[in-house]
């Protein structure tokens, strides 16, 4: 969970401001921008195991919807704040926008612990935040999606109640759903293969063959198991992986479906035979070509920033590299593929799915994967093509290119009345 | 679905390629021998600065497959067909709407097994 050193909101206005300056957008644009449409504050009660009654408190921040309905996750956790919600909902935004899918962003979350709950005591709360919402979601307005300790099963709990009150299975209302009831195929492994697709072309950009590419990866969850994987059929080779007790290394590579197979046993990559133990700082710092960052946020700093000796770092995770630490990379020429451009795989999937649902037509999965990598292709191919014009990194030529593309809508559009 | 593989491969790749797809339970293949260029512009890889573009012996490979197993023939002629070198060739990966085997009249999936 994100350990903020400044307000989240401040942040994300600042870095829209920082934008804003480099586009000479229009100072009109910049103040829709900065608010966001909506604020949602519901607090709600939920009947405990035990007979006692709980109240809840629960947000859905719809930040814009010039470019389409709003898109965004909902996560349960104890430390969630408004101001947290504004941030991830504005960061939706221009994730949507970067990779050019026809959604404006939005975030929600609920104070609790799930750690606490029964399972049957999450499923009320989870149902009962649903009915709260539903004046202001639905498939063509706002469609939430899985966050921080929330998973296909809450979807289709969320997916169950707005069927429930509508008299009809609504099934476009979540993305993220078990495919039974609707979900897609591929989108378990969108966020890590979207990832890989920016690496490819990343690597073509720097003229860097993926045969001899020493990949390390941060964090064996969904994304970084994935995207070891992938980049092993590749061509490439794995040296170090990750999680959170600690992380295996062996130069001369690691088979990272062994590492998964080990690790559902053992419950850890940790131990796993014919690799060295380093700890997740020294992992960071290992030699090698490419570093995905594929777990928490606020990973690489000031501190160690200086001893990364990765050519280039795609960040799987929201967040994982500090502003302060981005003008030390830069500085050293490593190229970084910002978060809302390398885990933009996982958004976009989720937009396919919606597609699929509303439409009631499923895809195979070769098609939605070759669906994914066009539009991968198309937003590296924007952003790199911005970053080139404006003489800035890649990070701030994705937010750029996101801020005009939403600007732009706005203009358009004009103000209604 | 049916898909269509087309591969442009160098002539002594062939017989290991062919031996692969078979393995892989591909049914049944037409081969063509063509001439082309790619990037390598008809130049073996140890010639330099040679300007004119030339023609290359290749054999093009025709295979039409079910869409479950593309990804795992691509698999498959990459590593046949590569040579360590440019010019190794290319695959492309096209939609076909139906089959019909003659014989029998079989359509669709059914006209390939």
């Amino acid at each position: 969970m994100p350990k903020y050193n400044i307000d989240p909101w401040e942040m994300a206005l600042n870095q829209l401001g920082e934008a804003a300056r480099r586009l000479d957008l229009q100072k009109d644009i910049l103040r829709v921008l900065s608010f966001p449409r909506r604020e949602y504050t519901v607090n709600f009660p939920v009947r405990m195991d035990d007979g006692s009654i709980q109240v809840f408190t629960g947000y859905r921040v719809q930040h814009n919807a010039a470019r389409g309905p709003s898109k965004g996750g909902i996560r349960f956790h104890p430390q969630v704040t408004l101001n947290e919600v504004k941030a991830l909902a504005m960061w939706m935004t221009w994730k949507c926008a970067v990779v050019n899918i026809p959604y404006g962003g939005a975030k929600g979350g609920v104070i609790c612990d799930p750690k606490k709950l029964q399972v049957s005591e999450l499923e009320r709360l989870a149902r009962r935040y649903a009915f709260e919402l539903i004046p202001i979601i639905g498939p063509e307005q706002d469609i939430p999606a899985p966050d921080v300790n929330t998973n296909p099963q809450v979807m289709a709990w969320i997916m169950d109640t707005y069927s429930m009150h509508a008299g009809y299975s609504v099934p476009g209302i979540v993305t993220g759903k078990p495919v039974s009831i609707g979900g897609s195929l591929g989108r378990n492994e969108a966020t890590a293969r979207g990832c890989v697709f920016v690496v490819l072309n990343a690597l073509k950009h720097l003229d860097l063959p993926i045969e001899d590419l020493r990949v390390v990866v941060q964090g064996y969850g969904n994304a970084g198991s994935i995207a070891a994987r992938l980049l092993a059929r590749e061509g490439a080779t794995v040296i170090a992986v990750s999680d959170s007790r600690g992380g295996i290394y062996n130069p001369k590579g690691l088979d990272p479906g062994a590492v998964l197979e080990y690790k559902a046993e053992s419950g850890s990559v940790v131990g796993f035979a014919g690799a060295d133990s380093v700890t997740n700082a020294q992992l960071l710092e290992l030699d090698c070509d490419l570093l995905v960052p594929a777990a928490l946020e606020k990973q690489i700093t000031a501190d160690n920033a200086p001893r990364i000796k990765a050519r280039l770092i795609a960040e799987a995770a929201n967040g994982p590299t500090t502003p302060e630490a981005d003008c030390i990379l830069a500085e050293k020429g490593v190229t970084v593929i910002p978060d809302i451009l390398a885990n933009a795989g996982g958004v976009t999937v989720s937009y396919f799915e919606w597609v699929q649902s509303t439409q009631s037509y499923f895809w195979t999965e070769r098609e939605v994967n070759l669906k994914l990598r066009d539009v991968m292709d198309r937003a590296w191919a924007a952003v790199a093509a911005k970053a080139e014009d404006a003489q800035v990194t890649l990070r701030t030529a994705a937010l750029m290119l996101a801020v005009e593309r939403v600007a732009d809508a706005i203009a358009i559009r004009g103000v209604y009345p | 679905m049916l898909k269509k593989i087309e591969c442009f491969i160098q002539p002594s790749r062939l017989e290991a390629l062919k031996d692969a797809l078979i393995e892989a339970g591909v049914g049944g293949m037409t081969v063509t021998d063509v001439r082309g260029f790619g990037r390598q512009r008809g130049r073996r890889e140890d010639e330099t600065g040679a300007p004119e573009v030339r023609f290359l012996e290749k054999n093009k490979i025709e295979i039409v497959v079910e869409e479950e197993i593309v990804d795992h023939v691509l698999d498959l002629i990459k590593n046949a067909a590569r040579t360590g070198t440019i010019g190794a060739g290319k695959a492309f990966v096209l939609p076909v709407e139906d089959a019909l085997r003659v014989s029998t009249s079989e359509t669709g999936k059914r006209a390939l097994s």
